[in-house]
């Protein structure tokens, strides 16, 4: 496997998607190639730093409208 | 049945405090999605708003095949796009991501790019409060249709299968997408921790 083959299956590496015979496959060329190692280490980072953004928090008063709203179409629709 | 499913079965026979419930339950999760989709408030008001619209209009039609929330996802995410369409809001061009273009390339001499690991770096500054602002900047940089399978996968947490079905798109089409806009927020990333895309 070429680093280029690897680039291409990793997100589905550190997603845990692949066929055990493919990890076996990375898993041999990440043994000798220390900038995938970091590649595949910063790509899973990144992944769980997106995880970890926060929310963004409703407005009280954009919570207010949308209750309007949705009575007006109740009541319209009874 | 748990507490959300007789929800739902009460919203469908018409009961409004049900409906109610399920949207107060929901409507952050929305909002929060479509403030990330379009970074303002009168746009992401309006998709929040029809998003629970077509909910109201369609939650008789709701099989359960999928669970409430990617449903909803499915609801909010076309609303995305319907505004898209309108031409109100598009602040991220159509665009390809190419891998060839995103991955790391060798020196002058063909030598294999040095890569470090800046993950304990990231993580410090995700704790300091440094990065967020760097990341959501980075998520805004990517074409929309990358965009919103990397929020749907990655920031709001569904799987590839839930993702396809919010989007429409099969699932070796998500975790192509997926990929390509992790790699280039990653790449944001190494920019700003190490100060070279190239790393």
């Amino acid at each position: 496997m070429t680093c280029r083959e690897l680039f291409e299956r990793l997100s589905e590496y550190v997603d845990g998607e692949l066929s055990q015979e493919i990890c076996q496959e990375i898993r041999k060329h990440l043994d000798g190639c220390d900038p995938c190692v970091n590649f595949a280490k910063t790509l899973k980072t990144t992944a769980n730093l997106c995880r970890r953004l926060p929310a963004q928090p409703i407005p009280p008063a954009v919570a207010a409208d949308l209750r309007v709203v949705l009575a007006r179409h109740l009541s319209r629709s009874k | 049945m748990t507490d959300e499913q007789a929800l739902i079965a009460a919203s469908k026979s018409g009961d409004s405090a049900a409906l109610d419930a399920l949207v107060r339950t929901h409507q952050d999760r929305v909002y929060s999605f479509a403030m990330r989709m379009c970074r303002n408030v009168e746009d992401a008001k309006d998709i929040l708003q029809d998003t629970f619209l077509g909910v109201i209009r369609s939650i008789r039609e709701f099989r359960e095949e999928s669970t409430f929330s990617t449903w909803l996802y499915r609801i909010a995410a076309n609303a995305c796009l319907k505004k898209r369409r309108r031409g109100v809001h598009d602040p991220t061009p159509e665009q390809e991501l190419s891998l060839d273009d995103l991955m790391p390339r060798p020196d002058a001499e063909g030598r294999k790019p040095e890569i470090p690991d800046w993950s304990g770096d990231a993580e410090r500054a995700l704790l300091h409060g440094e990065l967020s602002a760097r990341m959501e900047s980075a998520i805004d940089k990517l074409p929309r249709d990358y965009k919103i399978v990397l929020v749907l996968r990655d920031v709001e947490g569904l799987s590839a299968e839930e993702t396809a079905q919010a989007v429409g798109l099969s699932v070796p089409a998500v975790k192509s997408r997926l990929h390509r806009a992790r790699v280039f927020v990653r790449r944001e990333l190494a920019d700003y921790l190490t100060g070279s895309q190239n790393s």
